[in-house]
């Protein structure tokens, strides 16, 4: 018989089941990453391994191939996080002070790269130098990756800068401030958390990217995870593994770095109705 | 004058990064896809001829296929992400305890910033075809070199992406629902379930719309998921786009699919949000 009780009690047992399935469906595959990282065996045995070994770490550090696409992929992230910081947090102080008409249109163009795959913008960018503009490929590299990491940068300043009451910079304008003064003692720090938040992001998503850098790496210049990828598929090794796990605690860091500058609870926001 | 003049000041890095970086290349593109192709150069040659050819050839067959994958694969990891996302979501947002509801979220936010290779590498060594669950899944008489299960491993692939995503997303929405609602309905005699179906679920629509929204957008862009889980067999548009590129050196015909596939996502996000205002009853 179904009564209210009863299918009460269904709902609570599927939202349990739903819960404990994707923790697992998520995590599992990660966990059996870490571990089979340090495995001892040549090859890729039955889980869990019967040994464990820090050899493929040795072997990933001195692979010239991924480390050399892991220094530039480095150096290519700091200058695009650098660059898309100031760019993007110029632009949404600029937003910011727009009328309420404009600020959505003009938010909604830059936050645009977004939706487009990565692929059109790497194609894109590959036709636009080649055509127009002969560089190198590390400048070529940071300008497509400003171009996926803005949106990012202007989109966390934009909600840091929420919180902060004009009143504020005009009480300082009345006391006798001029612009500058004010930017710099009152917009400029409150404002740091976000511009921070939105840095965290764009370093992320540049060492992540592999779509757009694939078109504009070439044999001698290339990124972490192009050269990855390309590892992958020609042969499953280890190596790989050991790499994966380089990035996880890359990841783990910048959760870290995120959850001191902006607090992870803030990123999802509050709770209007939470007692 | 002077607060205009600022304003101006301060977006022109932006954009200059924009024009230079993203318009022109994109014009670049349109204007390449409507040239003439001769096979065995690199691109277009300067001034070639004006063709629509690029777009005619890809009503063929061949192609449509790509485009059917792409959008039926990326549609079922939509649905199945907001589907798990949601129950998560709601006991994240409000049944939670504090410190699984901080463990739950630093988790989430930590998945959502896995670098896809990780997440594509574990998934292959979980699920692939010599992954280390394949034992179990020849037990059970899964095949695991079949199309079908190639389907299903990409699509756990953008699940791996769009359930964290997802989560955030209606964790946002949830929080700004008056739960007042749900209680009036219960202590008036409806069951939990009715409560939540006929209350929490279309107020939340809004939120429901745009985590499948950012879920397909980043479902038919996805382009190492389905170049590794897929094994050659099952490509996506993305990387049909990289093959004009890398195999055959067809610019133009890469240009043309760059363009219907914008259009595609173009036409997608307005018909979605079109279809929330009109579902939105709040």
């Amino acid at each position: 018989m179904i009564t209210k009780r009863n299918t009460d009690a269904l709902l609570a047992f599927f939202v349990a089941a739903v819960i404990a399935i994707t923790a697992v469906f998520l995590l599992f595959p990660v966990i059996v990453t870490a571990f089979i990282a340090f495995d001892a065996r040549e090859y890729i045995g039955p889980f869990p391994p019967t040994a464990l070994s820090p050899k493929w770490f040795g072997r990933l550090f001195h692979d010239p191939y991924l480390w050399s696409g892991f220094k530039t992929s480095v150096l290519l992230a700091i200058a695009a996080t650098i660059l898309a910081a100031a760019i993007g947090a110029l632009g949404a102080l600029g937003i910011s002070r727009m009328s309420p008409q404009w600020r959505d249109l003009v938010t909604t163009t830059f936050l645009s790269p977004l939706v487009l795959p990565g692929v059109i913008v790497g194609f894109a960018l590959l036709m636009f130098f080649s055509a127009f503009i002969p560089l190198p490929v590390l400048p070529k590299l940071i300008a497509g990756h400003l171009v996926i990491t803005i949106p990012y940068t202007i989109r966390m300043t934009l909600i840091g800068l929420t919180g902060i009451k004009e009143t504020l910079r005009e009480a300082a304008l009345n006391l006798g401030a001029n612009e500058r003064q004010a930017f710099f003692t009152i917009t400029l720090p409150l404002a740091k958390n976000g511009i921070a938040a939105g840095a965290i992001f764009a370093f992320a998503f540049s060492m992540d990217d592999v779509a757009t850098s694939l078109f504009l790496s070439d044999f001698n210049t290339y990124t972490f995870p192009v050269a990855l990828i390309s590892l992958m598929r020609s042969k499953f090794d280890l190596t790989i593994a050991a790499a994966a796990v380089v990035l996880m605690a890359l990841t783990v860091v910048l959760l870290f770095v995120l959850d001191r500058v902006l607090g992870l609870e803030r990123v999802i926001g509050q709770d209007l109705y939470r007692a | 004058m002077r607060a205009v003049g600022s304003r101006i000041l301060l977006l022109l890095p932006v954009v200059a990064v924009f024009v230079l970086f993203l318009a022109l290349p994109m014009l670049t593109v349109l204007n390449e896809s409507f040239r003439t192709f001769e096979p065995g150069r690199i691109g277009s040659v300067a001034g070639a001829p004006l063709t629509t050819n690029n777009y005619t050839e890809l009503i063929h067959q061949a192609y449509f296929r790509y485009f059917a994958q792409t959008y039926l694969l990326a549609l079922c990891a939509s649905l199945l992400a907001i589907i798990f996302a949601f129950p998560i979501s709601y006991y994240i947002a409000r049944l939670a305890p504090p410190w699984m509801r901080k463990a739950s979220v630093s988790a989430i936010i930590g998945l959502m910033f896995l670098s896809a290779l990780v997440r594509v590498y574990s998934i292959q060594l979980t699920f692939g075809s010599a992954g280390i669950l394949s034992p179990i899944m020849s037990a059970v008489g899964v095949n695991t070199n079949g199309r079908t299960y190639i389907y299903v491993v990409i699509v756990a692939g953008l699940l791996h992406y769009a359930i964290p995503m997802s989560i955030l997303i209606l964790i946002g929405a949830i929080q700004n629902l008056n739960p007042r609602l749900t209680e009036a309905a219960q202590s008036l005699g409806a069951s939990a379930l009715t409560s939540h179906l006929t209350i929490t679920i279309p107020l939340c629509i809004r939120g429901l719309v745009s985590a499948f929204l950012v879920s397909m957008t980043l479902g038919i862009s996805a382009f190492v998921i389905p170049w590794i889980l897929g094994r050659g067999r099952v490509l996506f548009i993305s990387n049909l786009v990289y093959s004009r590129f890398s195999e055959v050196a067809n610019y133009p015909s890469g240009a043309a699919i760059s363009i219907v596939m914008m259009v595609l996502s173009i036409l997608l996000i307005y018909v979605m949000s079109r279809l929330a205002t009109s579902l939105d009853r709040t």
